[in-house]
């Protein structure tokens, strides 16, 4: 397969105790990256876990950066790969963000924990190129919270929400909605996270007509859009997650 | 000089370069199609005579070695198929086993003419894991039912005519030999089998339409019994397929009596699945000094 890549481990570094930062050499891949695509990663050479796990990609300058949470079997066995072990992947696959208009002035991304990991890459792409960047982050709490100076540097205002108030503001990251200004024209919506949160952030993105994208997850099999497998229920009737996602517009997902 | 091997194998006058193909619903032109060219044949996901939208999420959850799915045959119809895909597969310069499944004979009928009419089409898969009306099973699980259309639709075209058997049934080769008697050219086995998991933790099933169907590795030495019990009764080829993921996996179909085989499930782990088949039952047979592919075809007696 022509976008298969086996992709040597740099660093696999844990963040907190749920929370862990993979980098991976670039090899042909990283320049094929755009934000808000994934890759589907193979957990292991065997049939256990037996499904490629899909990431999105954090970062894809000059290595192809993987930001994840520890979840399952799957997760658990990538967090115990080390330096120098070989990672075999599949893509870039699936739709990335589209890049707001010229008449946006404020972005905001609104990230619920894991959720907020391609919205590095978004935020590379779119730092020093007039916007005002605002990431809304909600984590349950402080094992999904980590230091965001790495988004500050891309010039984002960061904003922080905890289910159990140990980091930032408590509560759901509706609280920090007040953040968004409201402006139909000027404003430009990014969310991906748990689907409630999602839900909320389109009921308010359509209270005040504000337009937005959201990237959406499923559980996968082939990760092109073969098996039809990962569908998401919109508007328009059932789209695959893999292929004709995970970004979707806002207002076409039904939650 | 380089000794000649024939891989080609002939199903109902057709000829196939060599035995490996994909199995229905597990290949599409979503696919990267550079190496499809090399397979022997190719068959796309079992089309209705209207669009159908599938079965709510989710659909798919993962097991020991396997899968279980519930997709539901989300398609857009034959009309749509045939003016919008069917160009696409032929230009992949491998025959085309187009897959059709209906909810009444009658559309099983109207689906074979149609496809009758198109030169592109090599073989049609009648995908017979579908209700059988009045009856509280599939088609495929009763004997009549399978004869029935098979007959059906054999009275209308003249392409060959493959019957795809399910599994869940108390002796497949029994309904692959109505099949056979019914005039099919060839059978194509197995489905998947019926299955389901529930999830404690919410106390309900992993999957939106309550049940499933099992592939993968999981089902592969049932699967391989199946193809061997069948071909002790049937003379009409078979097309084996259940777990391969491998030449070795392949193999065994073909030693215990099928013609061709089908790679399913695992192309969604490892896409060039298909092609690392063929590419390792080539060099089985050097290693072998097997010149031709027929003479492993129900090897094991
Ligand atoms: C497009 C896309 C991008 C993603 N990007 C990232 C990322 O950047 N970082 C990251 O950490 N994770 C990401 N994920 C999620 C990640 O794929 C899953 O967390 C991972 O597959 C879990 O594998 P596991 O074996 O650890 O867990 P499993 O053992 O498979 O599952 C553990 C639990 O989580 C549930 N679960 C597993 N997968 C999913 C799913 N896809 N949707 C809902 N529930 C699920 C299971 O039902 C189970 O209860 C992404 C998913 C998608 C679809
Ligand atoms: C996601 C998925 C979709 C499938 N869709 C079809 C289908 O539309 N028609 C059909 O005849 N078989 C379908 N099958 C069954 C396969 O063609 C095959 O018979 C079965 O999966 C066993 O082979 P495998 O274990 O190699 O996958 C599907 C299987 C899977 C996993």
């Amino acid at each position: 397969m022509k976008n298969q890549f086996k992709l040597k481990i740099l660093s696999n570094k844990k963040i907190t105790d749920k929370l862990y930062y993979l980098i991976l050499e670039p090899g042909k891949l990283a320049a094929q990256v755009k934000p808000g695509q994934f890759i589907e990663v193979r957990i292991s050479d065997g049939l256990e876990p037996f499904f490629r796990r899909p990431f999105s990609v954090f970062r894809c300058q000059k290595s192809v950066e993987l930001f994840y949470e520890v979840r399952g079997k799957g997760t658990e066995i990538l967090s115990a790969k080390n330096k120098g072990e070989v990672l075999d992947v599949i893509g870039p696959l699936g739709t990335s963000f589209s890049l707001p208009s010229k008449k946006v002035k404020q972005v905001v991304m609104i990230g619920g924990g894991i959720g907020v990991a391609p919205f590095m890459a978004l935020s590379d792409t779119l730092n020093n190129k007039g916007y005002e960047l605002v990431l809304l982050y909600g984590g349950r709490n402080k094992d999904y919270t980590f230091n965001m100076s790495e988004f500050k540097k891309n010039g984002c205002k960061v904003f922080v929400s905890t289910d159990d108030g140990s980091v930032g503001v408590k509560g759901k990251v509706s609280v920090l909605f007040n953040k968004i200004k409201a402006d139909a024209e000027r404003t430009m919506i990014y969310t991906c996270g748990p689907r409630a949160m999602m839900a909320s952030v389109q009921d308010f993105a359509k209270k005040h007509g504000l337009k937005g994208e959201c990237s959406c997850e499923e559980v996968m099999a082939c990760g092109v859009g073969v098996c039809l497998g990962c569908v998401v229920k919109t508007v328009n009737g059932y789209k695959t997650c893999c292929k004709d996602g995970p970004v979707f517009r806002l207002d076409e997902v039904v939650f | 000089m380089v000794n000649i091997m024939n891989l080609s194998v002939n199903i109902a006058g057709v000829k196939f370069a060599n035995p490996v193909t994909v199995a229905s619903g597990t290949f599409s032109d979503a696919w990267d199609m550079k190496n499809i060219k090399q397979l022997g044949a190719l068959i796309p996901k079992t089309v209705m005579l209207n669009a159908q939208a599938g079965n709510p999420p989710p659909r798919i959850v993962e097991t020991p070695s396997g899968m279980v799915n519930a997709i539901g045959i989300e398609n857009d119809g034959i009309d749509a198929f045939i003016t919008q895909k069917l160009p696409i597969y032929a230009k992949m310069g491998v025959p085309v086993i187009v897959s059709i499944s209906g909810k009444t004979d009658e559309e099983f009928v109207i689906m074979a003419q149609k496809l009758n009419a198109c030169p592109s089409v090599a073989l049609i898969e009648l995908n017979l894991s579908c209700p059988n009306l009045k009856h509280k099973m599939l088609v495929a699980q009763d004997a009549e039912a399978t004869a029935r259309i098979v007959a059906l639709v054999k009275k209308v075209v003249n392409k060959p005519i493959i019957a795809k058997l399910s599994p869940n049934v108390t002796s497949i080769a029994d309904i692959a030999s109505a099949a056979e008697q019914a005039g099919a050219d060839a059978v194509s086995m197995v489905n998947t089998f019926q299955a389901m998991v529930i999830d404690v933790e919410k106390q309900k099933s992993k999957i939106g339409n309550f049940t499933g169907g099992l592939s993968g590795p999981a089902i592969r030495p049932i699967a391989v019994n199946m193809v061997y019990q069948t071909a002790q009764k049937i003379k009409i080829p078979i097309i084996g397929m259940g777990g391969i993921a491998n030449a070795d996996d392949a193999l065994q179909f073909i030693m215990a009596g099928a013609t061709m085989v089908a790679v399913g499930t695992m192309s969604f782990i490892e896409p060039d699945t298909a092609l690392q088949v063929l590419n390792g039952i080539k060099a089985y047979m050097r290693a072998k000094k097997i010149n031709d592919i027929r003479a492993l075809i129900g090897f094991l007696k």
